[in-house]
């Protein structure tokens, strides 16, 4: 991060010692040169060593030790080299002109070097300023949320301020502490009414400003393209300088509008978690509607076909509109019951029970009450002649397997079959389903277990050929019930090449098993 | 129940087994001859190759929009057309019936009302353009040849607006009518949306033809998607 360089008020920083020690210097080494001349060559203009050096103090050092330079010069080379020597009685006219110009140049190079060093001073300074608005320009537009772009705000004002910082935003029309650096900022009751005032009157002020001037803190509202976004103080002790203040300024401005962009995206979000909640209401509502009417109207329909048509029905279909009375009637209430089973476990009415379980009896259970929708498919079981039992609801275990199951059933092909096993590693019993069905693509594998997901691909309506139950509520059930007995559930698929679909339930083991292990069960094939 | 010689063909296109399962022992039982179709495109194949004499189709399909289904079999086929559909939606009914389906059955139903609305549809559909009846219903006699409506013999008076609109429900034969096809073709396209002048109007003939205008018994009120007109 770039540290804004403070910048000093030093157009006479050469004023400093080092610049008339060279001076000095610079006026003995002119005095040993033209010694030197003089023994060795006559008419050699020796003014114009001194005048060299005094140009050379202008340049380097500036104005004073120029000037300082002269004035030894001055005295200097008339005291040793003008007529009469040693002594500083000026002997000719002439020599008062050379010695006004050794003055002339001392101050005209020095004021004009030290101008050239201001000058180069302040470009360097306005680089760093440049550099330390861009540095938080970027952070701010890389910081996501509000809180995060008033930490940012907080930490690039305080740096370029050289002074602590806070940014405070409003909720409502109440301001509070945002973000502050470095480190903490406690806001005194002044402070606070400061802040407030910047905010409600839209000024600057607290210490350094016109209004409320207790305040430790300067505080300005930040204004952004559609309003205030909030207010940044900055402590008025240690900070100053105009050049900080246009700094300090232009990122507040940046700053609000950073605010402003993370309110609106904040906003967004919450715009689509609404427009989310609304889609799975009107999936809700779809489904309810198609899902119920559709057994409904079968059972209604079949039922005034035997009604109207008693006479002329031929027995077999007769007998197929009374069975298909039955199994409509039935795909309700496995609806209802899903429905209830939702309703239960998002109201948190749902109660678990614990019970020591052999997890093999609950899926002998859930088999049996799926085998009537079988058809041609199998149950292959694998379960293991030991089993450590678990600690759970054996009967929501029993629903969640049924569920699964069904799921397995409705997407599997006619005669291919389901496989279900069990087995255990140290600390968990893992029951395992898999289908030989079409699977599910990966990108999807995660959302299997939401709820109404079949809606919003109704081109699965037609795999389970209408066997398929409900409303795509089975497996989210599933997951609902295995989490609240504190299990895990997860999806993998493809397991065979690009098909089939794998559920593993992990069900913690029960700690201290109460009973031996039984051991009743061997393989079997449904 | 149907002459022997020719049943009709009626295509049902839905993709519940379920709804085939009753409605084709029904449709056959009550002398028709049913053709099934699970999705849309096998429907408007069905449509095209079998020339059936009336198609019922569900809005909610797997393959396409109901409402699409429709469409793109009126490109081509110009026989009653009836809706059934689990969805209760008003708009749907009312894209589809403007999109050209005759009537509609709302899921679940008793399958006498649903062969009832197949019966209107097909009845209706020869006589669309053609020759002028009398129209009898209860103590009302419509002549539409002589643009002329007598209660219990006695001529009541309406105003040609009110004649237009009776005339275009009588002819609808016991169909429902959108309120935008009965604003259309009584006050003209640029009044389609203008349901409140359709209140008025039926209200003023209720007025003049019902023996109770309160409990209509011959123009009744769809709720939400238009007018039928029920005759003798």
């Amino acid at each position: 991060m770039a540290q804004p360089e403070r910048l000093r008020s030093d157009r006479d920083s050469s004023g400093n010692g080092a610049g008339y020690v060279g001076a000095l210097l610079l006026v003995v080494a002119a005095n040993v040169i033209s010694a030197i001349l003089d023994r060795y060559s006559t008419g050699a203009d020796l003014a114009m060593i001194f005048l060299a050096g005094v140009l050379v103090c202008g340049v380097a050092w500036g104005l004073r030790p120029a000037l300082a330079g002269a004035l030894g010069s001055v005295l200097s080379y008339n005291f040793f080299f003008l007529a009469p020597r040693f002594g500083f009685r000026i002997g000719h006219a002439a020599d008062v002109l050379t010695f006004a110009i050794f003055i002339a140049v001392a101050a005209a190079t020095g004021w004009l070097s030290g101008r050239v060093r201001d000058q180069a001073r302040l470009s360097s300074h306005r680089a760093s300023a440049l550099t330390a608005l861009l540095a938080a320009s970027r952070r701010l537009s890389a910081a996501a949320t509000q809180e995060e772009t008033a930490q940012v705000l907080a930490e690039q004002v305080s740096a370029a301020a050289g002074a602590r910082a806070v940014v405070m935003l409003a909720n409502g029309h109440r301001l509070r502490v945002s973000a502050s650096a470095p480190g903490e900022a406690l806001l005194t009751d002044a402070d606070m009414i400061a802040a407030q005032f910047a905010w409600d009157k839209q000024v600057a002020s607290g210490g350094g400003a016109g209004a409320q001037p207790a305040a430790r803190f300067t505080f300005r509202p930040l204004i952004g393209v559609r309003g205030r976004a909030g207010v940044a103080g900055v402590e008025v002790d240690s900070w100053a300088g105009a050049d900080d203040e246009r700094l300090v300024l232009a990122m507040l401005d940046q700053g609000a509008v950073a605010l402003e962009r993370a309110e609106l995206a904040a906003a967004m979000v919450e715009n689509e978690a609404l427009l989310r909640s609304d889609k799975l209401r009107g999936a809700l509502m779809n489904s309810i509607s198609h899902d119920l009417r559709t057994p409904l109207s079968t059972v209604l329909g079949s039922a005034t076909t035997l009604i109207d048509y008693d006479e002329t029905l031929k027995p077999e279909i007769r007998a197929d509109l009374l069975v298909s009375i039955r199994e409509e009637a039935e795909r309700l209430n496995r609806y209802v019951g899903d429905l209830l089973d939702m309703t239960r476990l998002e109201g948190g009415a749902l109660k678990t029970r614990s019970e020591t379980t052999d997890v093999r009896d609950v899926l002998a259970g859930a088999i049996r009450r799926v085998e009537r929708r079988l058809e041609a498919r199998i149950i292959v079981r694998d379960f293991p002649e030991e089993l450590s039992p678990v600690q759970t609801d054996p009967g929501l275990l029993e629903q969640a397997a049924v569920n699964i199951l069904e799921n397995a059933i409705a997407y599997s092909p006619d005669g291919l079959p389901v496989d279900v096993a069990v087995y255990e590693d140290r600390r968990s019993v893992v029951i395992s389903i898999e289908d030989e069905g079409r699977g599910v693509a990966r990108t999807d594998i995660e959302r299997i277990f939401e709820k109404f997901r079949r809606l919003e691909e109704p081109s699965d309506r037609t795999i389970g050929g209408g066997r398929n139950n409900g409303a795509g509520l089975g497996l989210s059930i599933a997951k609902g019930f295995v989490e609240a007995m504190g299990g895990r559930i997860a999806a993998a698929s493809p397991i065979h090449g690009d098909h089939g679909t794998r559920i593993l339930i992990s069900l913690p083991k029960a700690p201290e098993p109460p009973h031996p292990t039984i051991s009743d069960y061997g393989r079997v094939g449904a | 129940m149907a002459v022997s010689a020719h049943r009709p063909r009626i295509l049902v296109i839905d993709d519940e087994p379920q709804i085939h399962r009753f409605l084709g022992p029904a449709l056959e039982a009550a002398g028709y001859e049913p053709l099934r179709a699970d999705t849309g495109t096998a429907g408007l194949a069905a449509i095209a190759h079998r020339a059936p004499e009336a198609v019922i189709l569900d809005l909610g399909l797997p393959d396409m929009d109901g409402r699409e289904a429709l469409v793109r079999a009126r490109a081509f086929y110009d026989g009653p057309v009836v809706i059934l559909s689990a969805r209760d939606r008003e708009i749907e009914k009312i894209e589809a019936l403007d999109a050209g389906a005759d009537d509609y059955v709302e899921k679940p139903f008793h399958v006498g009302e649903m062969l009832a609305r197949l019966r209107v549809a097909m009845r209706h559909r020869p006589h669309r353009e053609g020759v002028a009846t009398v129209v009898a219903a209860g103590e009302l006699r419509i002549d539409l040849a002589m643009r002329l409506v007598k209660r219990c013999g006695e001529m009541v008076r309406l105003s040609p607006r009110e004649y237009e609109l009776l005339a275009r429900l009588v002819e609808g034969g016991g169909k429902v009518l959108t309120h935008r096809q009965l604003l259309t073709s009584v006050w003209g396209p640029a009044n389609a949306g203008d349901v409140q002048y359709l209140r008025v109007f039926v209200g003023h003939l209720r007025q003049k033809l019902e023996p109770d205008p309160a409990a209509p018994r011959h123009i009744t009120t769809e709720p939400g998607v238009g007018y039928r007109f029920i005759g003798d």
